[in-house]
């Protein structure tokens, strides 16, 4: 191993032009990430054809500097305007925009910079460290374990938005449903499609969230009576303390490995990492009535996750050549256009070109860090412009970005419908993180669940006794009896106290 | 089947005799736009950008892939449809078009068929560990406890149902078929969550040459030259040899004579090194015969035959 790192460092200072492809594939990232409608996959789309001239080595340093970049960049807008850039970064809005509206938007963006760099770095270790076993760990997980991970993420619906557990519920029961529109997943029969052709494949998440976040909440601050007492004065661009940062560091030990480990399991990545950290962040804190109100560690987690998840996505890539994620797929394709065969024996007999992806991706993180800090300051400065003029530009950035995607006319629409509806929510005070969890998680476990009764032929008992399965279930379930009882007893001491007085 | 040289010779020389050099000029005279309804970067998206590299060259005129994603390929059609009739707009199809088609969400007489270009095969994949050795194992296991085998397929209701459901019906073996994203169908096969799977070579590939799968029959006409001890189903005598394929079509009132130079241009292009260096690399060389605007069309109504006849069987139509 240590002569194909040895071997990766001759390559990369024998084409010094190697570095100046990092940093131009982070840039290019950052951009892609943080411009809603122009995600990660496009970005490293865009970019294949350019691969051609390089070596695959280099196309490859070049398609994943992108990866790493993007999964950071969506996180800007998301803080800044309650814009996620991308879907990964879409929990990052949850706690990023309430922070940043406290007027501390360069801590914001410092923390999610660095706990992006942070995942990022844990998960490019794990990628050169335990690739192969991780693989293979990963083959563990079937549909049971799937519907078992994502049935965790969804009971920390009930700790999440402090107020009304029912509230909290109804959101997530919402989210839940609206995922149920378009072609079943396992019989292909149209549902709640109301003969809609349009609606064949459902309703189409990123539409979705930029609707519920950002459209939300312009039309609730074009509600609002008092435009000036509105306006975000105090923007701070400072960055967050050392000592601020190293107090998520329980979180962000968490995430991360809960970033890789889910990265690494094919179909679910990034975003789905981003939610269940989140959720497990909610969980463990002693203070979980906080998360939304711009908590560091509901910016830390996400974020450590979703940068971890792109190590975690290569791994399956480069052990396997099965693509761990969406942007991993479109990688896998440009592999191929290069000659070269992704599978088992990638490893092997292209060890010069998957170790000297490793050192790019850790030098990609680094280099984001170091570019990243610079730029969160001037980006914070935003912030400053009267929103009167800020508001309707992220409308326009919207409508145009959603548009983008997919060039498709109909997600516009989707996207108003559910502006509309997340304004309703905000309005009513139903948590949007219950709202989002069920609509992320809702489909996985769906899926899954209907995946593996196939399998075990209608067996519940053959579905759930399986070891991870059994574990991650029983969790969940305590988790639920735990919360419902603390809430009981808050309840109890509430009114004995109504009582006594 | 006239052959891919035959083919291209042939329709070379009619459009020299039957056109005359200017018309060649004034058509096309600026950028082709081909509309698909899969994701940027994707095998149909690589499809198209592969055919526009040679085609700049030779046309003059740059060919662009459009993607139109998601609500099951209809806004992609919607929009084909909705585009002035010019010769400047393509879409690429494949068997999904088929079966929107036989499920009466499209009609495919919307469809000038102008080129056939790719022609994948698919087949039953088994992991390393697999009890089954053979096919004919396989097959023995599935009609003693119908049902009880499970194949990963990618999507519900789609082209691998559909050709599972031909198998079922053909070999009287039937197998419960499993959908899940093509990434996930793997790893589920791999780690044994599901007995085997339904996949083409090209992706499947890697996995096989480093013996973690086991190829138990192939769905084509012929013997893959790279995998010379896989039976064909057809050898077996059982009638499945439905693929994925990759082609071009033109609006249905289209002008014939832009068909004709489009398909010149198209059939050079794809006849040129750099396509076929693509083809290869993603090993769908094997049996990708292009096809002509007629014999696409009656490759196209014999897939809408067999597509009815499957997907009724299969309860998804009546």
């Amino acid at each position: 191993m240590l002569e194909a790192y040895g071997s990766a460092l001759v390559y990369l200072f024998s084409n010094p032009s190697s570095f100046l492809l990092i940093i131009f594939s982070v840039v290019w990232g950052i951009a892609f990430g943080s411009v809603p409608g122009l995600t990660g996959i496009v970005g490293v789309a865009l970019l294949i054809p350019f691969t051609f001239v390089f070596d695959p080595t280099a196309g490859l340093l070049l398609l994943s500097g992108v990866y790493v970049g993007s999964t950071f960049g969506g996180s800007i807008s998301a803080i800044l305007f309650n814009t996620p850039g991308s879907p990964e970064a879409a929990c990052t809005a949850l706690d990023g925009y309430p922070m940043a509206k406290k007027g501390q938007a360069g801590k914001a963006l410092g923390i999610a910079l660095a706990s992006s760099a942070i995942g990022g770095i844990f998960g490019t270790i794990v990628l050169m460290l335990l690739a192969p076993p991780m693989a293979q760990f990963a083959l563990n997980f079937g549909p049971p374990e799937y519907f078992a991970l994502a049935v965790l993420g969804i009971t920390a619906i009930s700790a999440i938005g402090g107020g009304s557990v029912l509230k909290g519920l109804v959101a997530g029961l919402l989210g839940l449903g609206i995922a149920t529109v378009g072609l079943d997943p396992i019989t292909g029969t149209e549902r709640y499609t109301f003969g809609n052709l349009s609606l064949l494949t459902g309703i189409s998440f990123v539409p979705a969230i930029i609707g519920t976040f950002a459209l939300a909440e312009v039309l609730q601050r074009a509600g609002e009576k008092t435009s000036t007492a509105d306006v975000i004065t105090d923007v701070s661009t400072k960055l967050p303390s050392m000592k601020e940062f190293l107090a998520t560091r329980i979180t962000l030990i968490r995430s991360s490995t809960i970033g890789a480990v889910i990265g690494a399991l094919p179909g679910v990545g990034a975003t789905t990492a981003a939610f269940i950290s989140y959720s497990e962040a909610v969980r463990w804190s002693k203070r979980p009535q906080d998360f939304g109100t711009g908590v560091a560690e509901g910016i830390a987690a996400p974020e450590s996750a979703n940068n971890s998840a792109v190590g975690g996505s290569m791994i399956p890539l480069l052990a396997l050549g099965i693509p761990g994620s969406a942007t991993t797929a479109v990688m896998l394709g440009g592999l191929t256009i290069h000659g070269i065969i992704p599978g088992p024996l990638l490893m092997e007999t292209n060890t010069q070109l998957v170790y000297t992806v490793f050192i790019g991706m850790f030098i990609a993180n680094i280099l984001m860090l170091i570019f990243g800090i610079r730029m969160a300051r001037y980006f914070a400065l935003i912030l400053k412009a009267p929103y009167a003029l800020v508001g309707p530009a992220i409308v326009v950035l919207c409508m145009t970005g959603v548009y983008a995607l997919n060039s498709n006319i109909v997600d516009v629409g989707v996207m108003l419908a559910m502006g509309a509806f997340g304004f309703l929510l905000r309005k009513l005070q139903y948590p949007i993180a219950s709202f989002v969890i069920g609509l992320v998680l809702g489909p996985i476990a769906e899926r899954s669940l209907r995946q593996g009764l196939v399998i075990a032929d209608y067996n519940y008992w053959e579905f759930a006794a399986r070891p991870i399965t059994a574990i991650l279930l029983l969790g969940s379930l305590a988790s639920l009896i735990y919360g419902f009882y603390g809430q009981w007893k808050r309840y109890r001491q509430v009114s004995q106290a109504a009582v006594q007085s | 089947m006239l052959s891919l040289k035959t083919t291209t010779a042939a329709f070379v020389a009619a459009s020299v005799l039957a056109a005359p050099a200017a018309v060649a000029q004034d058509y096309p005279t600026r950028t082709v736009e081909v509309i698909h309804s899969y994701g940027p970067g994707g095998g149909t998206d690589r499809f198209v950008r592969a055919v526009a590299v040679p085609f700049e060259e030779i046309a003059g005129q740059s060919m662009v892939p459009i993607s139109i994603q998601g609500g099951g390929g209809m806004p992609a059609f919607a929009n084909f449809q909705q585009r002035r009739v010019d010769g400047y707009t393509l879409m690429a199809i494949s068997p999904d078009q088929i079966i929107a088609h036989v499920l009466g969400r499209i009609d495919m007489a919307a469809f000038q068929p102008l080129a056939r270009v790719q022609y994948d095969q698919g087949m039953i994949v088994v992991p390393a560990d697999s009890p089954f050795q053979t096919i004919q194992e396989f097959i023995d296991h599935a009609r003693e406890n119908p049902g009880d085998l499970t194949v990963g397929i990618t999507g519900a209701a789609g082209f691998d149902d559909t050709v599972m459901g031909l198998w079922n019906i053909e070999t009287g073996a039937e197998v419960t078929t499993v959908p899940f994203g093509s990434s996930e169908m793997v790893s589920n096969t791999l780690g044994g969550q599901v007995d085997a799977m339904h996949e083409e070579y090209g992706p499947a590939r890697g996995l096989i040459e480093s013996g973690d799968m086991r190829p138990l029959v192939v769905f084509s006409d012929e013997r893959l030259p790279v995998l010379p001890d896989v039976p064909t189903a057809l050898e077996l005598g059982y009638d499945v040899t439905l693929g994925r394929w990759r082609a071009f079509a033109m609006p249905a009132d289209a002008d014939p004579e832009q068909v004709e130079t489009l398909f010149g241009l198209i059939s050079e292009a794809v006849a040129s090194d750099s396509y076929q260096e693509v083809q290869e690399q993603a090993a769908l060389q094997f049996r990708s015969v292009l096809l002509g605007p007629d014999e696409f069309q009656e490759f196209i109504d014999n897939e809408i035959a067999v597509y009815t006849q499957v997907l009724t069987a299969l309860g998804l139509t009546d």
